[in-house]
């Protein structure tokens, strides 16, 4: 269970989020929705301890992000926006790294890879360095490594960025498998098709505030639209437009 | 402590698969003191070569006595050249030695006789030849004075009122030295050069390649992070200095200092105190490395900074050419000064304390501590994790 209360941020005389406030329930995937500098990825980033927000608080499984960090940190799995994985390394040693990062016992960890590599159909490309990789490969290499020590928490900041159809696809699979096991999935996306076809609530952010919550269906009464997309587009303006006014 | 072994092992794994890791770890250590080696053996190739000195005489036949006088002491006759000006100017000899025909009957007389001497002295190669020639040249004439003097009944002191008596101190180790006084910048250098290209990828490069804040989103303790990546640099640029220092010690043995009055004593012992003053060193140097690469973005914006602290250990060795100081413990526990006074004692064939060897590791292990936990602080700064 993630829990962001109120939370602002300033870079400079930039306010990059403005008071965001919202939860992502175990069992439940959480769509944080809304357009390029909405303030996503800070909001995400404070959730996982990187950044320090100016007020408010993130907590984690009732954990702070920051002043809690290496116990919040062992609770979340998250696939932030910098995905970089060791080109030299092959696809079973960039995850055992971040699994014994995590203290995992050795046996345990290789089922575990096993099982993971087997879900993302990683397994033929196990042993291969992961320079070779393509796009889809190395993001399910990412994924893999981010949720290798079973955190009851998942984090994906914009993961389907850039992939493909099938690796959409399989990335789609395995993030309902995540909630259906019990965990609180909060994944973040611009993409209208991405969130409609995979959140149980959403969260849609414009100009660093939440300018709406709920099941996809409720967003799209309080848009006044038969689209989500066209009741993202007018919440998303009206804040834009809100903002301007102030 | 385990986060440390697993960042440890994994950078060192990274680093072995890295060409350039391999290279950086590689090259230094036998590029430099076959240079060192390659210097020295030219520089003993001249000095040896001035015990052999081929001088052409006009007129050997009227001097038979200093003749068999400079053959005595190494110096080969040949016969006369033609044009004795001609032959020192073209280079075709250092020197000609011209015995005019009065020379026979000044001697019988016990007058001063005269020789020529057409020589170039502008030429520095020729000069330990040309003073070889001229000393020889007195020596004959001053056994000759002396036996006059005794013959008329003289004492030979009457006209040596004072003369010097110098007790040279140097000994043969420290005459070597101070030809060898540029290896203790070498194996100094290896301790800056060995880590410097894991120091660099394991922090600007963990950033530019974007898997930095994944690293740090791990719950594993940033100190954990920095003392591993540390320890790996640090193992590294030991194994570079150790290297170093092997390959230094093979290619001295093959350069003929025995030849050049140096008592070539590079002991086992020896080495190993060298060692033993500089992998301490290389702690702290590695540190420092990781740290000033921590703020660069770009592994190319790390090489610049940590290029420029090369410079560091040119530095003493500058200083201590120019005003040798004395090993004390405050100059022991200066880092990298401290360590070059102890390499240029132990190799003019001094001892060191072992209250400054203690000394000075201690110092760089203590302040290398300080450094990785800065930068473990540092992987906290949001400044630091995303670039600023």
């Amino acid at each position: 269970m993630i829990d962001v209360r109120d939370i602002r941020k300033c870079f400079g005389e930039v306010v990059a989020v403005d008071g965001v406030s919202f939860e992502a329930r175990d069992g439940r995937i959480t769509g944080l929705l809304g357009p390029n500098g909405a303030g996503k990825s800070t909001a995400i980033r404070i959730v996982t301890g990187l950044l320090a927000p100016d007020s408010g608080t993130a907590q984690v499984d009732g954990l702070d992000a920051r002043r809690d960090g290496l116990r919040a940190r062992s609770r979340l799995g998250i696939l932030p926006d910098a995905r970089g994985l060791y080109a030299r390394l092959s696809a079973r040693e960039n995850v055992r790294y971040f699994g014994e990062l995590a203290g995992l016992p050795r046996a345990a960890l290789e089922a575990r890879i096993d099982e993971l590599f087997a879900l993302l159909e990683l397994s033929p490309h196990a042993d291969r360095p992961v320079h070779g990789f393509s796009q889809g490969e190395r993001m399910k290499v990412a994924i893999a490594r981010a949720v290798v020590h079973g955190p009851q928490n998942v984090l994906l900041d914009e993961p389907t960025n850039g992939l493909d159809v099938m690796s959409i696809r399989s990335m789609r699979r395995f993030i309902r498998a995540l909630a259906a096991e019990g965990r609180a999935v909060l994944f973040s996306s611009h993409v209208m098709q991405e969130v409609a076809a995979l959140c149980d609530d959403v969260v849609v952010i414009g100009g660093g505030r939440v300018v709406a919550m709920g099941t996809p269906d409720e967003i799209r009464s309080q848009g006044g639209a038969a689209s989500l997309e066209d009741a993202f587009v007018r919440l998303v303006s009206g804040a834009e437009l809100g903002e301007v006014a102030r | 402590m385990s986060v440390v072994s697993v960042v440890f092992g994994k950078e060192l794994r990274d680093a072995l698969r890295d060409r350039r890791a391999i290279l950086s770890l590689l090259v230094f250590p036998f590029v430099g003191p076959a240079l060192v080696a390659g210097m020295l053996s030219t520089l003993v190739e001249r000095a040896t070569s001035e015990r052999q000195v081929r001088l052409p005489i006009v007129g050997a036949e009227r001097a038979p006595g200093l003749v068999r006088h400079l053959e005595a002491q190494g110096i080969v006759a040949l016969p006369p050249a033609a044009d004795p000006v001609g032959t020192v100017r073209r280079g075709e000899a250092e020197a000609v030695l011209v015995i005019p025909e009065a020379y026979g009957e000044a001697l019988r007389a016990g007058r001063t006789a005269h020789v020529e001497l057409v020589l170039d002295d502008a030429r520095e190669v020729a000069q330990p030849s040309l003073r070889k020639i001229k000393s020889a040249i007195a020596v004959y004439g001053r056994t000759v004075g002396t036996l006059r003097l005794l013959a008329r009944g003289l004492s030979p002191e009457l006209v040596e009122a004072v003369a010097v008596d110098a007790v040279d101190l140097s000994t043969p180790e420290a005459r070597g030295a101070a030809l060898l006084h540029f290896v203790p910048m070498f194996v100094l250098l290896a301790a800056f050069v060995g880590g410097m290209h894991l120091a660099s990828d394991a922090t600007a490069g963990e950033r530019e390649r974007g898997s930095l804040e994944p690293l740090l989103l791990t719950p594993a303790s940033r100190r954990g992070l920095a003392f591993g990546k540390w320890l790996a640099a640090f193992v590294f640029a030991s194994v570079t200095v150790v290297l170093t220092m092997t390959a230094t010690m093979l290619s001295l043995s093959r350069v003929p200092l025995q030849k050049f009055g140096m008592a070539s004593s590079f002991s086992l012992e020896r080495a190993l105190l060298m060692l033993a003053c500089v992998v301490p060193l290389a702690a702290l140097v590695t540190a420092t490395q990781v740290l000033f690469a921590s703020f660069a973005r770009t592994v190319k914006e790390a090489q610049v900074y940590l290029s420029l602290m090369m410079f560091v250990p040119m530095l003493p060795a500058l200083f201590l050419a120019l005003s040798p100081v004395r090993t004390t413990l405050v100059v022991a526990a200066t880092p990298v000064l401290g360590q070059q006074a102890m390499l240029a004692s132990l190799l003019r064939g001094e001892a060191v304390e072992p209250l400054a060897f203690a000394l000075s590791a201690s110092l760089s292990f203590a302040l290398a501590g300080l450094v990785v936990t800065l930068t473990a602080r540092l992987f906290r700064s949001e400044r630091i994790v995303f670039g600023r």
